[in-house]
């Protein structure tokens, strides 16, 4: 394995959500791991206000004030690529998936164009669509969470 | 759009058509006993032709005459006018909803790198977004390529700039001239009226390695019963060459100065290739809107394309990178 493609690889690891990542090629073998945080883990769908660690009188509001919208647990899927995200194969056309849909690994999500380069993204494991993290149309970055499967 | 009200020929129609690809009278009654069928199916299956853009002439007593008769696409012809035949696998079938899903679904049984689908007749063939694209039988080339890519999908990057600039190469050296591309691939002729059109559809993952297919849909000939399916400015080849290549040999020519590209482009990226796709683009320097996928629209001036091929455009707010959107002039 040359250097090159270690080197994307422990960038995919940091970039990404998960912990470790084990490869084998050939007779090549790989493993890459980390610590995270385990709230680095998911992602969240909008910006989040955290609220200073108050003195103790204000501790009690902090609590009771609304939870913040935790983002659901689950399989993150993300963008292998820049570009437009797409949730139907032609406008106007039906959602490849919605929330709350059960899908099995192999199933097609979304499309992801650049450039008239069409990407149909597939999921790798199978559940439910908890989470659509991107609006159609919208431009994803490389490595960018998409969906969450639960 | 009524893609739909045009169903493929049948197996029929398509040997009926080959029998009468001399342009000659053929009569019903011979035609009929050559496949073995009733003179009536011959009548029905000759009965519609027209609309797959063809001119036929029925005269009693002496039969049916094909005027302009389609030059079919032969593998072998293909691979004998081909410099490296050794690197295409080629297929060619008759009537395909689109060759692009074809070899997509093939793809994952492990279709090698430079298989080729060409269809005489795409009945879903797509443009961007689903967009149907219409062809005449034996009035255009359509077909994909298969190529396979060590890289993961990022680093394809440039790719639908690249596959621009090798179409550009094949039709210069067809003897058209003045043919140029708008970003990010569209092929026109020097009154901006489309040509062709490029669709590439990729499966991979980050990392690599990944696997493109190559959607083309080339216009040679536009008879009048085509070109009121489609609802936007066309062209032909036809109307920018003095002389039209044979279908066999352009095909083959197109598929030479692709797999080179794609060689090149595998190797070294598109920034290499960045000035040359500059110098074909028609809209460089030029005033345009950009109509962007949200919905949104920006204007600007067109200012040449980065080394990943996104098209900048210099507006209000200074030079802005496009990787998605659609342009149009704007009139000055």
């Amino acid at each position: 394995m040359d250097l090159r493609k270690l080197k994307t690889l422990i960038e995919l690891v940091e970039n990404s959500g998960i912990a470790e990542l084990e490869l084998t090629e050939g007779e090549e073998h790989v493993r890459i791991s980390r610590n995270i945080a385990p709230s680095q883990q998911f992602y969240s769908a909008a910006p989040q206000h955290h609220h200073v660690a108050a003195p103790a009188p204000q501790a009690a509001a902090v609590a009771a004030a609304p939870a913040e919208p935790a983002a659901p647990e689950g399989h993150v899927v993300k963008s292998p690529m820049v570009g437009s995200f797409y949730r139907a194969a032609s406008p106007g056309a039906k959602s490849f998936v919605d929330i709350g849909q059960t899908v099995n690994a192999g199933d097609t999500l979304c499309i992801i164009e650049a450039m008239k380069l069409l990407n149909e993204i597939e999921t790798d494991k199978g559940g439910i669509v908890k989470a659509i993290l991107v609006e159609n149309g919208q431009p994803v970055e490389f490595g960018q969470p998409l969906f969450i499967i639960g | 759009m009524s893609v739909s009200a045009i169903t493929p020929p049948k197996p029929l129609a398509f040997s009926l058509l080959r029998l009468m690809a001399d342009g000659e009278f053929h009569s019903g009654e011979v035609l009929a006993r050559q496949l073995g069928v009733s003179r009536a199916s011959v009548n029905n299956a000759l009965r519609d032709v027209e609309q797959y853009g063809l001119t036929m002439y029925g005269v009693r007593g002496r039969g049916y005459r094909l005027i302009e008769p389609p030059v079919w696409l032969d593998a072998g012809l293909v691979r004998a006018a081909l410099k490296t035949p050794e690197i295409f696998h080629i297929e060619i079938v008759e009537s395909a909803t689109s060759s692009n899903s074809m070899l997509l679904q093939r793809a994952v049984q492990g279709l090698p790198s430079g298989s080729v689908l060409a269809a005489e007749w795409q009945s879903a063939g797509r443009g961007r977004l689903g967009r149907p694209w219409h062809s005449g039988l034996g009035n255009a080339l359509t077909f994909s390529l298969l190529w396979r890519f060590e890289s993961g999908l990022s680093a394809l990057s440039g790719l639908s700039l690249a596959v621009g600039i090798a179409m550009m190469r094949a039709l210069r050296k067809s003897g058209a001239s003045t043919v140029g591309l708008k970003w990010p691939n569209d092929i026109l002729d020097d009154q901006r009226r489309k040509l062709a059109g490029i669709l590439i559809e990729a499966q991979g993952d980050m990392l690599g390695p990944s696997v493109v297919v190559i959607g083309i849909g080339l216009n040679i000939k536009l008879p009048p019963s085509v070109s009121r399916h489609i609802d936007q400015p066309v062209s032909a080849l036809a109307q920018v060459v003095t002389e039209l290549p044979e279908r066999n040999r352009l095909l083959a020519l197109l598929l030479q100065e692709l797999a080179e590209m794609l060689a090149t482009f595998a190797a070294q990226g598109f920034a290499p290739l960045r000035t040359e796709w500059e110098n074909y683009h028609v809209y460089q320097n030029r005033p345009v809107k950009m109509l962007l996928p949200d919905g949104r629209q920006v204007a600007g001036i067109v200012r040449g394309v980065t080394d990943e091929g996104a098209l900048c455009v210099e507006t209000g707010q200074g030079v802005q990178n496009f990787n998605a959107g659609e342009i149009s002039l704007r009139e000055a």
